[in-house]
């Protein structure tokens, strides 16, 4: 890295004054270290988001730990070089990618990174003009490694990206302006991949792999702009791994997934074995496949005994000390920003309950602003979590009927872009919050978000406060009564009874996960009882209990 | 290959060899498929139309064993070029008949250099 580019990265305290940042004219050996650096942390952590589009060539959900294990590889070689000259640092990451090349996104990488060395070899640091040379090679070489180059895959991203640079570095000699357009079009190209790839397309998801490299390069581009690329210090915290496993005294154990293929397997009676190996286990799937999922000390009992029952595939068993170990020894070496991330986005959510609060805070809500039936809070209480957000844009899911307007007048007095997903229930800002997609802007975000609450059937288990008639459905005061998506539906003694009946009217059986959010009246043994029940009520659906600490309401329930 | 109430579905080795060798045909790594029989002097690689001579396909009860001659593109990492070839392949043809048990096995004739 160039002094200059040192004290570029210096005087940027604020990210929002990137448009005054010095330009960069050169790049060295150290300077492109750094980038990679940060590309493989940004890569870190989108892993799982990449794993889940991968639908193409063979959907099996591994292209962003592939390409992860093949940029760690790549840095792993030039990690601790001494080397200054950026063609020979180029040369080193192509030879760490090449050995460390995983799955097919992994040996195309490598090839990006065999085409970008070759360029630039014999350059001690490069400018505007031999990076767009160098880009431009690599996709070159990337598309020589296949008689048949399919479009819409990472081969095109790479490709239209360089094709950005060289238009890029025509009018400029500052790298982060040039990096800058390389991520746009990257942006875009990735975009246009499922117009490009049918079986996108179909699958409603943008190419993994070519997301990957656009992240990749996002992380680059990150560098350049003085922006933080390492996980969220207050996520880490609400994801405590004690609180996880509090069962695990003996250690951290080891995590156990397989999938055991074969004829009229026996999914219930596999779950209650697989259940007594261990803790965590999560059985699902039918009688021609299941995934398990399992921690325990002992890796071997659960493997053994899915062998038993059929053949096994895509065995994995990771040592959760050592991850665990790792990821702090991760954290401790890496104080990459002592700054708040600024996620693009963030999100504003109503909660009722410390229970819910937390749900929220570990799927990465920004705030969470308590309040719900009777408790609603202010248009201000609002406001000001929207104004406190990291982020200059804003989602404010209000998760009660009763909010929305609040949320709305908090929307229009607030000084940045904020949209309302007008989110009516717990478990609908749930499945809102996990559609965020950071890739994607502020308005598709709210439509996305929308969309997916809308796709999620609640039910809220209260009692009546009032003697009324509604639905044909006459109450008396002081009754148990089940409102399916906002509407009365069923009424009874006992809450447990009015589950199951709000259940059936939820068309639950069609459903694949039922979860099940138990209020602050309602002790854990009772709520364990009642998933058993439902368990055997609808025997083909998966049901989760979470301690929601809700005031009012019994128990909230989504099926999906 | 198959009973149904209608009557027998079958799907000849030739079929399956051309479903097999366009997936490799998109495999990443693979720049060539070669006649496996290199005795006859047709190492080289093949048009196009010809590459199905590069599969070969047999049927060992109710397993599909494939047999696949490659080039390989020099500078990939050989072992995974393979293991993605078999994996695509597999996953097509299981995918396209519904038989699940498919064994895929690569043969690496040659490494093709890339001009630079």
């Amino acid at each position: 890295m160039t002094e200059e580019q040192k004290n570029a990265t210096e005087q940027v305290a604020n990210p929002t004054e990137a448009g005054r940042q010095a330009p960069i004219h050169l790049c060295d050996g150290r300077g492109l270290k750094r980038l990679l650096r940060y590309g493989l942390a940004w890569l870190e952590r989108h892993q799982e988001a990449i794993n889940a589009l991968n639908v193409y060539p063979v959907p099996d959900g591994d292209t962003g730990t592939n390409m992860l294990l093949t940029m760690q590889s790549a840095y792993a070689e030039i990690e601790s070089s001494p080397q200054d000259e950026v063609g020979i640092i180029a040369q080193q990451v192509a030879h760490g990618a090449l050995m460390g090349a995983r799955g097919n996104s992994g040996v195309i990488l490598s090839q990006i990174f065999r085409g970008f060395g070759r360029a630039l070899e014999g350059v001690a640091a490069f400018t505007t003009i031999q990076l767009s040379a160098a880009l431009r090679e690599a996709a070159a070489t990337a598309y020589k490694g296949v008689i048949k180059p399919v479009e819409g895959t990472i081969l095109t991203v790479a490709r239209e990206a360089a094709e950005a640079s060289v238009i890029a570095a025509a009018s400029s000699d500052d790298l982060r302006y040039v990096l800058e357009q390389v991520v746009r079009e990257a942006r875009a190209s990735v975009m246009r991949t499922p117009s490009l790839l049918p079986v996108l397309a179909e699958a409603g998801v943008v190419d993994a792999g070519g997301q990957g490299l656009l992240i990749i390069l996002e992380g680059m581009l990150r560098y350049t702009k003085g922006e933080p690329v390492d996980i969220d210090s207050d996520y880490v915290r609400a994801v405590d791994l004690h609180a996880l496993h509090p069962e695990s005294e003996e250690g951290y154990g080891y995590d156990i997934q397989f999938i055991i293929h074969g004829e009229g397997l026996d999914v219930e009676a596999i779950r209650q074995t697989i259940d007594s190996m261990g803790d965590c286990a999560l059985v699902v799937g039918d009688s021609s496949a299941i995934k398990v999922h399992v921690h325990s000390p002992e890796p071997g009992t659960p493997i053994n005994f899915g062998a038993s029952q059929g053949s096994l595939s895509r065995v994995i068993v990771e040592n959760m000390q050592e991850q665990y170990q790792g990821f702090i020894l991760s954290k401790a070496q890496q104080p990459l920003s002592p700054e708040e991330p600024l996620a693009s986005i963030g999100t504003v959510v109503v909660a009722p309950g410390p229970g819910l609060a937390q749900v929220f805070e570990s799927l990465g809500a920004s705030a969470v602003v308590a309040g719900g039936q009777t408790m609603n809070p202010s248009t201000e209480d609002l406001l000001r979590a929207v104004e406190q957000a990291p982020s200059d844009q804003v989602i404010i899911l209000p998760n009660n009927k009763n909010i929305i307007m609040a949320a709305e007048q908090a929307a229009e007095l607030a000084n940045k872009q904020v949209r309302v997903v007008r989110t009516n229930t717990v478990p609908q800002g749930i499945a809102a919050l996990l559609a965020l997609n950071y890739q994607a802007d502020l308005e598709s975000n709210s439509h996305i978000m929308s969309e997916a609450a809308s796709a999620i059937q609640t039910a809220e288990i209260t009692t009546a406060v009032r003697s009324v008639q509604i639905n044909g459905v006459q109450v008396e005061e002081g009754e148990v009564i089940g409102l399916v998506n906002g509407k009365l539906e069923a009424k009874g003694d006992s809450p447990e009874e009015v589950t199951l009946a709000a259940l059936q009217k939820m068309q639950a059986a069609d459903s694949e996960i039922i979860t099940i959010y138990y209020g602050e009246s309602v002790a854990a043994d009772t709520a364990q009882e009642l998933a058993a029940t439902i368990e055997r009520v609808f025997p083909e659906q998966e049901v989760e209990v979470v301690d929601g600490g809700q005031p009012h309401y019994y128990y909230i329930l989504s099926a999906e | 290959m198959e009973e149904t109430r209608l009557g027998s579905i079958e799907v000849l080795p030739k079929a399956i060899a051309s479903l097999a060798s366009q997936a490799v045909l998109g495999c990443y790594g693979v720049v060539g498929m070669v006649s496996k029989d290199l005795a006859r002097g047709l190492a080289e690689i093949l048009q196009p139309s010809s590459h199905r001579r590069g599969v070969d396909v047999r049927i060992q009860g109710d397993r599909i064993v494939i047999d696949l001659y490659v080039v390989i593109e020099y500078g990939t990492r050989i072992a995974t070029v393979a293991q993605n070839i078999q994996s695509v392949v597999r996953y097509t043809i299981e995918k396209a008949l519904g038989v699940p048990a498919v064994e895929v096995n690569i043969h690496v004739q040659d490494l093709r250099v890339s001009a630079d």
